[in-house]
């Protein structure tokens, strides 16, 4: 793996990659937050008009999928989703490697999400009724199996969050890594460089089609993907949410019944 | 079709090949280093394969659905997103585990 790596634009010593950039996407979050924040008016410009924007789209999407009592946790949710979708694309850099090629950030945010939709049921229905929940409607005499194979299929949710994304933006980053490799001096552009003339036509042909293939394909499929898989984590975190948070409706839509509609 | 069991028996043999180069010290363990590579390739093709399959199917229910009702073809359109990243991440998994028996290699 050390051979096809890039060296690392910015690094600190005795501090590992990974941790210097959620740092600096840490940095830059933090000062567009305090930019768009600042001077908070009533008819919105400039940088607090563009984040106004982009919290009316998470906040929409909370209202679709969990309903209005979601609205507590747009925080946590927005936070996860524009430190996702700043890691991603800080990973398209070549020399920057962005914390989410790493397992331990991926890993970081997807037990975030699983203790915190565990905390909010919890804290919503008490923890022996969040827990008896989890059977579902089965007769008594398969509850005890029913619920271990809950307890198995909510172990696999972080695990399948930590992984999807990891291996997303792995993969990107090794195959954007394995064409840097294929078009440096040891490759394509030092067979262009080499001074035959079989090697100046084949090696300036390889180096063309694989710049044009790599800026023209490649860089909006790697940014298609990082968009997506912060879109994805975001949407499922809230079903997950929306999955603790709804066992508590089933009383409220009973009682919701039996009222007369009016607005 | 014996021409296609001629070329996997050959495929195959490959690995056993390089291993009769080198004088390895005696031990079953030791073919299993090669042999990881092959299946890491193999399990990547097989899992690419089967979630284009997959994705096929979603995509085409979808721009199905969305001709039958236009007007619910936002909603339409981010489940299908939603639908087509769950399949893909079955093919992430796999990617990982080749990943691993490439770079890691567990077992030399």
């Amino acid at each position: 793996m050390d051979v096809i790596e890039h060296p690392p634009i910015f690094h600190l010593p005795g501090i590992p990659d990974h941790v210097t950039y959620t740092w600096i996407a840490m940095a830059l979050l933090s000062v567009l937050a305090f930019v768009a924040s600042r001077n908070v008016q009533l008819v919105p410009r400039g940088m607090q008009n563009f984040f106004e924007v982009v919290l009316e789209q998470f906040q929409q999407m909370i209202d679709d999928v969990i309903g209005p009592e979601g609205r507590p946790y747009l925080p946590l949710i927005a936070t996860l989703g524009l430190f996702i979708l700043v890691t991603n694309l800080m990973s398209l850099v070549p020399g920057a490697n962005g914390p989410t090629t790493s397992l331990n950030t991926t890993a970081a945010c997807a037990l975030v999400v699983f203790f915190a939709y565990h905390w909010i049921g919890v804290r919503k229905q008490g923890a022996l009724t969040y827990l008896a929940h989890f059977t579902g409607p089965v007769p008594l005499a398969l509850k005890p199996l029913m619920f271990v194979i809950e307890v198995i299929s909510h172990l696999a949710r972080p695990l399948s969050l930590t992984l999807r994304l990891f291996g997303n933006m792995f993969g990107g980053h090794v195959l954007i890594a394995i064409i840097f490799f294929l078009m440096g001096f040891n490759g394509l552009l030092g067979w262009a460089l080499s001074g035959s003339a079989i090697g100046a036509v084949g090696g300036g042909l390889g180096t063309a089609v694989m710049v044009a293939f790599t800026v023209g394909f490649l860089y909006p499929l790697k940014i298609l993907v990082s968009f997506l898989q912060a879109f994805i984590f975001v949407m499922l975190t809230m079903l997950y949410i929306s999955g603790a948070i709804e066992e508590a409706e089933h009383g409220e839509h009973h009682g919701g019944e039996h009222q007369p509609a009016h607005h | 079709m014996r021409a296609l069991i001629l070329a996997a028996t050959a495929v195959l043999a490959v690995p056993g090949l390089a291993l009769a180069a080198d004088p390895a010290p005696v031990g079953a363990v030791n073919m299993i280093g090669p042999y990881s590579v092959l299946v890491a390739g193999f399990a990547m093709a097989f899992a690419a394969g089967l979630c284009a399959l997959g994705q096929g199917r979603a995509v085409a229910s979808a721009v199905d659905a969305m001709a039958r009702q236009p007007g619910a073809a936002a909603r339409i359109q981010t489940a299908m997103i939603i639908g087509l990243a769950l399949i893909e991440s079955l093919a992430i998994y796999v990617l990982v585990v080749a990943m691993i028996l490439l770079f890691v290699q567990p077992i030399k």
